[in-house]
């Protein structure tokens, strides 16, 4: 049993660290989110580009690198750790949707190319009709996180009363209402549909199974996210924590502040393991996955939490004011958590799905 | 990252378990899982000395000891896979926990060849049983602060002072202690770290009564207490190195070990809230749901830190666990109500009571949970000291 990463992997992460440092440091953060449409374009033309980050989670022979879920995991937890308004996490959920898809080639060619793309995997606002070409999908999606820039999208459509995975693409009888969010790191959309041609991803009586894995792995992304942005958040607490003086001395000397902290670092520490065992498990036992999605979702975004709200507390009034990054941090730790249900939610289904209290 | 067992491992598991099925049989299988455990140290101490001794046979006592030292050389998978099987079968709790995890590595990194010969032997046998004598009534959480002492005179060490906490000392042969050497020696200088035999007139034992009504912990008085010169391990005025030095061999085998006992009692906790109704109530399915979660991102945990280096990790594994603990103590009362606040005609606690009052200790020995946090915040923090 080994835990630790390869060198590969140790590669791949110092090679996503370094790049976002350059290209994704705090000042690129708050142009795009704060002060532009949140989307960080030239970033990501970068990150699927030249850093091929999209294509890892790709097939081979369908233009990928045909990496495992902990590659893209590593690339999730370094995203998140800078909060950059990308939408990695749902292309390349939306990548794995696809690959079950043999029609889906093109589509994934044009993933593995740097298109990006929205999924709205909960709810049943959409019904899907066979057309004279295909499927044709009509509804309304709400809360779709990046769809204002997404130039795809895989929806769970009703078909035949059965929950199905489907995919389209941004043109006719595709609206998308963009909304400005609490955690404006990560925009929203409203996803309108009226007849818009849609592929089917998964045959009859396969796609609640399809649809729940692509949830899972949305579950386990958002929680080695989490892991990322919290270790973030943390860090930049800690320094503070070193340098700020009063009564004459560092406030980081002070037990109250210490003990916190190593409390929030039992519980990231915690968390990281947790998500990482289920970036490991999405791959390396799949069977596992249904239980820990929501498991490690609940614990990272808990742990995540947790840390970025005592990071505003710990930095006092300046972490108060929108002037500081903790607000962006803790934003995206409530908004995350409201998305999917919520914590308890996610801890109950976990139980549920592993057979806990029988 | 691949985290799945070996072959090789698989096969050793299988041979654990036959083992332990052939073992563990009549009057020890019928004893109920987690006896002589944690907090119940004081049951059924006889079979379990005799189990130890089958353990020895067997070789299955410290069985990570290099062969050239008499154990197997088993990697540290294997220890976890044997400590897994070990709890799995409901296997009762060890009586030398001390003289096989921590001294026994101690001599083996430390001690002189003349002194493994002498010790390894009785404690791979599961013959010679040993406790450890580090606190005292003024160091605690503070182990620097001993102030049991020994002088030379002679070929003796000549030993007086107290210790308390110790646990099984009235059964155990040795005692490993921390004592000072060098008068007017203060906090981490001077001190040496002694073997001393407990069965000598100098040495008077107290059984401390403790919340539970039972004792597994003892005071020690050494009053001119003596043992050979030769019993220090590593240089006189080296003790605190020798002792952080075992703290350093806990490297997360037991914490992986012990959470199959933790399984065991939530497994047992969830049957008394269906027995009870209390599971109908949200507020304990929750409870019960949030101890299930954390309990599993402390094995995960566990095995991201298996045999790190890092001595954090132990401090960080005990701010899991022991709240966790406690909690769970918590909600094994609640789940039963009422019928929990009765114990048998001398006091006799079940299991559930035993574990409510018992996890209180979790957070205090071992070092406290406070001391945890100081060094979580500055070790692997790296904030400044106060």
């Amino acid at each position: 049993m080994r835990f630790e990463l390869n060198d590969d992997q140790r590669e791949l992460r110092e090679f996503v660290r370094a790049f976002l440092e350059r290209h994704a440091g705090p000042e690129a953060v708050r142009a795009a989110a704060l002060d532009g449409d949140g989307f960080a374009r030239e970033a990501w033309e970068r990150l699927t580009g030249e850093m091929e980050l999209t294509a890892l989670a790709i097939d081979p022979e369908r233009g990928g690198a045909g990496a495992s879920f902990v590659e893209v995991g590593i690339a999730l937890e370094e995203l998140g750790r800078t909060l950059l308004p990308v939408p990695y996490l749902p292309t390349v959920v939306a990548a794995a949707a696809l690959a079950g898809a043999p029609e889906a080639g093109e589509l994934l060619e044009r993933i593995a190319g740097g298109a990006a793309a929205a999924v709205a995997l909960d709810g049943d606002g959409i019904e899907a009709r066979a057309g004279a070409g295909g499927l044709l999908v009509s509804g309304t999606a709400s809360y779709v996180i990046d769809a204002p820039h997404a130039e795809l999208f895989v929806c769970a459509a009703r078909l035949d009363g059965e929950p199905t995975p489907v995919a389209l693409r941004r043109g006719e009888g595709v609206e998308v209402e963009p909304l400005m969010t609490l955690d404006a790191t990560r925009r929203q959309g409203e996803l309108r549909l009226d007849g818009a041609p849609a592929l089917r991803l998964a045959a009859p009586g396969e796609g609640e199974a399809a649809l729940g894995r692509a949830r899972d792995l949305l579950s386990v992304g958002l929680a080695v996210e989490a892991v990322g942005a919290a270790a973030r958040i943390f860090e930049v607490t800690l320094d503070y924590l070193r340098e700020r003086v009063q009564f004459g001395r560092p406030i980081g000397t002070f037990q109250a502040l210490k003990h916190r902290c190593a409390d929030l670092a039992a519980g990231l520490e915690a968390a990281r393991s947790t998500a990482y065992y289920a970036a490991w498990a999405a791959d390396g036992a799949p069977e596992e996955l249904p239980v820990l999605g929501p498991l490690a979702r609940a614990v990272c975004n808990d742990a995540f939490l947790k840390v970025a709200a005592e990071a505003i507390q710990m930095h006092g009034g300046i972490g108060f004011t929108w002037e500081h990054d903790a607000h962006l941090y803790f934003k995206r730790a409530k908004s995350t958590e409201l998305l999917g249900g919520g914590s308890r939610a996610w801890r109950r289904l976990a139980a549920e799905r592993a057979g806990i209290l029988g | 990252m691949d985290l799945r067992h070996t072959p090789e491992d698989e096969r050793f598991r299988e041979e654990v378990r036959e083992w332990l099925a052939e073992n563990l049989t009549g009057e020890l299988a019928e004893l109920p899982p987690g006896t002589g455990g944690p907090g119940r140290e004081h049951e059924a101490l006889e079979l379990r000395k005799e189990w130890e001794r089958r353990l020895g046979a067997g070789g299955w006592i410290g069985i990570g000891l290099p062969k050239e030292h008499g154990g197997r050389g088993a990697t540290l998978m294997q220890q976890v896979i044997f400590a897994e099987e070990y709890a799995r079968a409901g296997a009762p709790g060890r009586v030398n926990h001390m003289g096989e995890n921590l001294l026994a590595p101690t001599l083996v990194a430390f001690g002189t060849e003349e002194q493994r010969k002498r010790f390894l032997p009785g404690i791979l046998r599961g013959e010679e049983l040993w406790c450890q004598g580090y606190s005292e009534p003024g160091a605690g959480s503070d182990l620097a602060s001993v102030r049991t002492r020994a002088e030379l005179r002679g070929d003796r060490w000549v030993i007086n002072g107290q210790k308390v906490w110790t646990s099984l000392a009235e059964h155990a042969d040795w005692c490993f202690a921390v004592v000072r050497t060098e008068p007017g020696s203060e906090r981490h200088r001077g001190l040496s770290y002694l073997l001393v035999p407990m069965k000598q007139p100098g040495v008077e034992i107290r059984p401390i009564t403790q919340i539970t009504g039972t004792s597994e912990f003892s005071e020690v008085f050494f009053e001119d207490a003596e043992t050979d010169a030769d019993n220090v391990v590593g240089e006189p005025g080296e003790g605190w190195r020798v002792a952080m030095g075992t703290l350093g061999f806990e490297r997360g085998v037991a914490t992986l070990a012990q959470q199959i006992g933790f399984e065991r009692e939530l497994r047992e906790t969830i049957a008394a809230a269906r027995e009870s109704g209390a599971i109908e109530r949200p507020e304990v399915a929750d409870r019960l749901i949030d101890a299930w979660v954390e309990l599993r991102a402390m094995r995960y945990q566990a095995m991201r830190t298996l045999g790190g280096q890092d001595p954090v990790a132990a401090s960080i594994s005990k701010l899991l666990w022991g709240p966790w603990h406690q909690r769970l103590g918590e909600l094994a009362v609640d789940v039963r109500g009422a019928a929990a606040t009765v114990t048998g005609p001398d006091y006799e606690l079940d299991a559930a009571q035993g574990l409510f009052l018992f996890s209180r200790a979790d957070t205090i020995y071992a070092g406290s949970n406070e001391v945890q946090r100081n060094i979580i915040s500055e070790r692997m923090l790296g904030l400044p000291r106060g």
